[in-house]
């Protein structure tokens, strides 16, 4: 049977063409904002605290929502991680975003 | 564990460099080790409330943020510019105030998520207990990934109209952003205002709590960001709000 909370969060990830920043998470539906916003502001951590944040998603669930958010840049799976149990880095930086410049080149004038 | 704490106000000129640079003082003087980053690229001006010269800044955010530096190179020790006995330890990460980097940033801009990136090394780096992040007014990147990360945000506000609204939208934004600890600091507050009811009102109109009300002061305005007032004027009303916000940030 599926879980349409889980079936929302997912399209709401899958819909995402960018990476995903920390800041990015304020647009995400419930349970997912706040589950994401309280890990990335541990750093680093399991899928079991994650999971513990979403409990109303499956284990399984809660490892697709992370794998996810892995292809998107806004986790790295960590180097402590194992196959029994996965552990996560949030990242703070997304780089495939252009940075935002001045429509002109008003700044050169006073280089 | 560290606690990032953001300081931010919606517009400009409502003392936030100020309210960060004295309740870092007020925090390492307690003992802790505190390192505080001017995110103000555009307009820096914290560096002169801990007395930091141009010719003193070997480093700055400008060259981490170029890949000329790491961020602990960026941190200058100011705990010797405080003028009172200090506990603990309090590191600048200072922007630079050089108008041609300046130019140069805000003409080529920057990789934010690299500042935020740095934020957690320079915490591991220096073993630091607090790091207070002196932000740009408004909302912009910087400042909402500011706010993501952060364990704590003050948002300053002062007792007027456009400030109500602006505020409003900054609160809005931090809850959402799950903030564990949001707090409100109202200064400048014109002396005849009943401090209680402007408290009451705050707090209705937010649902946030009010961490300190500042009321205006002449003192302030003498010292004119020459030093840190809480080392200055020590036993002043600003002084125990800011000490009460301290408090409550510690928690």
């Amino acid at each position: 049977m599926s879980n349409p909370l889980f079936d929302t969060a997912i399209k709401e990830l899958e819909a995402r063409q960018e990476d995903i920043r920390p800041s990015d998470v304020v647009l995400f539906s419930e349970p997912l904002r706040s589950a994401v916003n309280f890990v990335v502001r541990l750093g680093r951590f399991s899928l079991t605290e994650f999971h513990e944040k979403l409990p109303e998603f499956s284990r399984d669930e809660v490892k697709r929502i992370a794998d996810l958010l892995i292809k998107r840049h806004l986790f790295d799976l960590s180097r402590f991680a194992t196959e029994a149990e996965p552990y996560y880095e949030a990242r703070l930086s997304a780089m495939t975003r252009p940075l935002t410049r001045p429509p002109s080149d008003i700044w050169k004038k006073i280089d | 564990m560290s606690k990032i704490i953001s300081v931010h106000s919606f517009r400009g000129g409502t003392g936030k460099s100020n309210t960060t640079a004295n309740l870092a003082a007020l925090l390492a003087m307690d003992g802790a080790r505190v390192g505080v980053v001017d995110t103000d690229i555009a307009s820096p001006g914290i560096h002169v409330l801990f007395n930091l010269d141009e010719a003193d800044m070997e480093h700055s955010l400008n060259d981490y943020l170029w890949g000329k530096c790491t961020i602990e190179q960026a941190a200058q020790d100011v705990t010797g510019h405080i003028g009172a006995e200090v506990k603990g330890q309090i590191f600048l990460i200072p922007s630079s105030i050089k108008a041609g980097e300046i130019a140069r940033i805000l003409r080529e801009g920057y990789d934010v998520g690299l500042l935020n990136d740095g934020f957690r090394d320079v915490i591991e780096k220096l073993k630091l207990d607090y790091l207070l992040i002196d932000t740009h007014p408004g909302l912009n990147e910087e400042t909402l990934l500011s706010i993501a990360i952060s364990n704590a945000l003050v948002i300053i506000m002062r007792p007027d109209q456009q400030d109500y609204q602006g505020t409003a939208v900054t609160v809005d934004v931090a809850k959402k952003l799950d903030v564990p600890q949001l707090f409100i600091l109202v200064n400048k507050a014109p002396n005849n205002l009943d401090l209680e009811e402007v408290r009451t009102r705050v707090e209705q109109t937010y649902e946030a709590k009010v961490g300190a009300i500042l009321p205006h002061s002449d003192e302030m305005m003498m010292l004119a960001s020459s030093g840190l007032f809480t080392v200055h004027y020590p036993d002043n009303i600003v002084t125990k709000g800011l000490r009460k916000l301290v408090d409550q940030l510690k928690a």
